[in-house]
């Protein structure tokens, strides 16, 4: 295996607060390949935004990035994330009409970014940002329009514009497409795909839909309360699940399948735990069907299979 | 039997500019026909699920069926009572309305974060008039939060203190609150999480058959329609393109729109 591009060494993100250290990230780690689409999944609460943040350096105060090491490129990059932040490493959001200034035409937010990050004249950045416009489906004559002018699958073009136009080698992309409708949702991914693809781009696809992970990702990493579950390729992970939790998100997942027209979903019982009373042992212990007493006590170490469970373990020791 | 009729029902919205810019700049009035001539019909104790993209005017015929909002033309019947009749008595309105209730999208936003619980699902009760003495309320309160699978003690919280799931589950206790016979199910599950969204689609396939309610189900989600819909219209700008059962949808689409949201929609492996 080639060099990973990033690597996320045992991470820990912390917020203290009266009642102590709350983890939301809790050593976690994960490694992306170059030009390689990492879907990360989970829950609400799962920790998902917040790796996204930790890598760009974005967490809020309280928060803060509490233990472990990133490295971008075989350089150190958990304590000056600046450097790399926006040329590097680019971020696309959820919401298109958040993460666009309203007051600037989009012509000047390009030319602004190409400008931040590129040696170049004025000329010549306004002419990347047409071919920029260009590449993303939108005609290079609305350089000077404003975002308000444009629908929401536009906007959201807009803004994959503008994260590919410093010409990143990572995109971290959360929720890019929750806004959206089925069909522009549909778009938005595919030119994803092929602009990273024809770059050699990687991506880190943040999202809680696992149709969207099943269709565009190579990887995918499950988080569960601030910890990695299971990693593994698409394939391997959606189809046959190792962890107790992977395996109830994906049958609780409505899929259009004539076979089950009218039939009750599965649904995993309990609720994601708080931040401030995850259970001992593995976090998913108390929702699990199969716990053993052994998953209450002890937490799993990532198996050899990729996931975090205890389960595997017997079943390796059984044979 | 038919339950709930919608009959060529239109709705168009006014997007003129002001009388005196019309008149200074010589542009006639714009209308934005938002629902056009749609007709269906959903029989009793039976799950309909209108889908579509946005602006095909999905919202605009939920605003119409609970009486929010007026048809322009055509009709939408509730057990043969038109909401929007203006010769309909205030006595019968109210007793109309008392038979249709809604569940909207966001249960962040549908609940008033200064009530308790308690107070939000007495308050249909008490403005229907339907059980006596706060005693006898607050019983009614407690059952209505079991039904929905929370626990008593939970209407004495304030909404900030649930989860997403939950408080959509306490917005459909207050829809049951009024013992309606339809609830109108404005893509209830659109902000939840995909094991949360499991737990609430089968509370309200479990309250459906318990009460025998009639559901008009409305989103943009081909595969959570897929799971609970009897019957299935797809809207496309406003016009009502396609209708068939989910088995008759999925398997043979007629027209290229439905195939498109197909196509469309993300598929798992």
């Amino acid at each position: 295996m080639s060099q990973p591009l990033l690597e996320v060494k045992n991470i820990s993100v912390e917020f203290k607060t009266r009642g102590g250290a709350l983890k939301a990230v809790d050593d976690l780690s994960i490694d992306v390949q170059p030009g390689e689409i990492l879907g990360l999944v989970g829950e609400s609460g799962a920790g998902k935004s917040m790796m996204g943040a930790a890598i760009l350096g974005l967490i809020d105060p309280p928060g803060r990035l509490s233990e472990g090491e990133i490295w971008f490129n075989g350089r150190r990059i958990d304590q000056n994330p600046e450097t790399l932040r926006g040329c590097e490493i680019s971020m696309i959001f959820q919401d298109p009409l958040v993460s666009l200034n309203p007051l600037k035409k989009i012509g000047d937010q390009l030319v602004e970014t190409i400008l931040r990050h590129k040696q170049m004249s004025r000329t010549q950045a306004i002419d990347r940002a047409r071919k920029g416009l260009l590449e993303v489906g939108i005609d290079p004559e609305r350089l000077n329009a404003y975002p308000h002018t444009f629908s929401g699958g536009m906007r959201q073009r807009v803004v994959i514009a503008l994260a590919l136009a410093p010409e990143p080698s990572l995109i971290i992309a959360d929720e890019p497409t929750t806004a959206l409708d089925v069909s522009v949702q549909a778009q938005i991914l595919e030119l994803l795909k092929k602009l990273c693809r024809s770059r050699g781009t990687s991506i880190i696809l943040i999202t809680h839909d696992m149709g969207v992970i099943s269709e565009t990702a190579d990887r995918v990493g499950v988080l569960y309360a601030g910890r990695l579950a299971e990693i593994g390729s698409t394939n391997q992970v959606l189809r046959s699940s190792q962890h107790p939790y992977t395996q109830g998100l994906v049958a609780s997942t409505p899929k259009i399948d004539p076979s089950s027209f009218g039939q009750s979903l599965y649904q995993i019982p309990g609720s994601m735990p708080k931040l401030d009373a995850i259970p001992t042992g593995c976090a998913f212990h108390p929702r699990c069907t199969q716990g053993t007493v052994k998953c209450s006590q002890e937490r799993p170490p990532m198996m050899k299979n990729a996931a975090a469970c205890w389960l595997l373990e017997e079943t390796r020791q059984g044979i | 039997m038919s339950f709930i009729t919608a009959k060529n029902l239109t709705r168009r919205y006014d997007l003129s500019d002001p009388w005196i810019v019309r008149q200074l700049t010589f542009r006639p009035k714009r209308f934005l026909t938002a629902v056009n001539d749609v007709s269906f019909s959903v029989e009793k104790g039976t799950t309909y699920a209108l889908v579509g993209e946005s602006g095909s005017g999905k919202s605009t015929i939920a605003k119409m069926a609970v009486g929010l909002l007026a048809p322009s033309a055509g009709t939408i019947t509730l057990d043969n009572h038109n909401l929007n009749d203006p010769n309909l008595s205030p006595q019968n309105q109210q007793s109309m309305r008392r038979r249709i209730q809604m569940v909207f999208q966001s249960p962040y936003a549908s609940l008033n974060p200064r009530w308790r619980v308690g107070d939000i699902l007495a308050e249909p009760i008490q403005s229907f008039d339907l059980i006596k003495g706060a005693k006898n309320q607050a019983k009614r309160v407690d059952e209505l939060l079991e039904q929905v699978g929370l626990s008593p003690s939970d209407a004495k919280k304030y909404p900030h203190e649930f989860s997403g799931g939950q408080r959509q589950r306490i917005s459909i206790a207050r829809a049951l609150s009024s013992q309606p016979e339809v609830i109108i199910c404005d893509e209830p599950t659109s902000a939840l999480d995909v094991s949360v969204q499991a737990q609430v689609l089968n509370l309200l396939k479990s309250l459906q058959k318990e009460f025998s309610l009639t559901y008009l189900f409305i989103t943009h989600d081909l595969a959570v329609v897929s799971s609970v819909a009897n019957r299935i219209g797809v809207l496309n700008k406003g016009a009502l393109v396609e209708e068939a059962s989910p088995k008759e949808l999925f398997i043979n689409p007629k027209q290229d729109y439905t195939r498109m949201l197909l196509n469309a929609a993300p598929k798992m492996l």
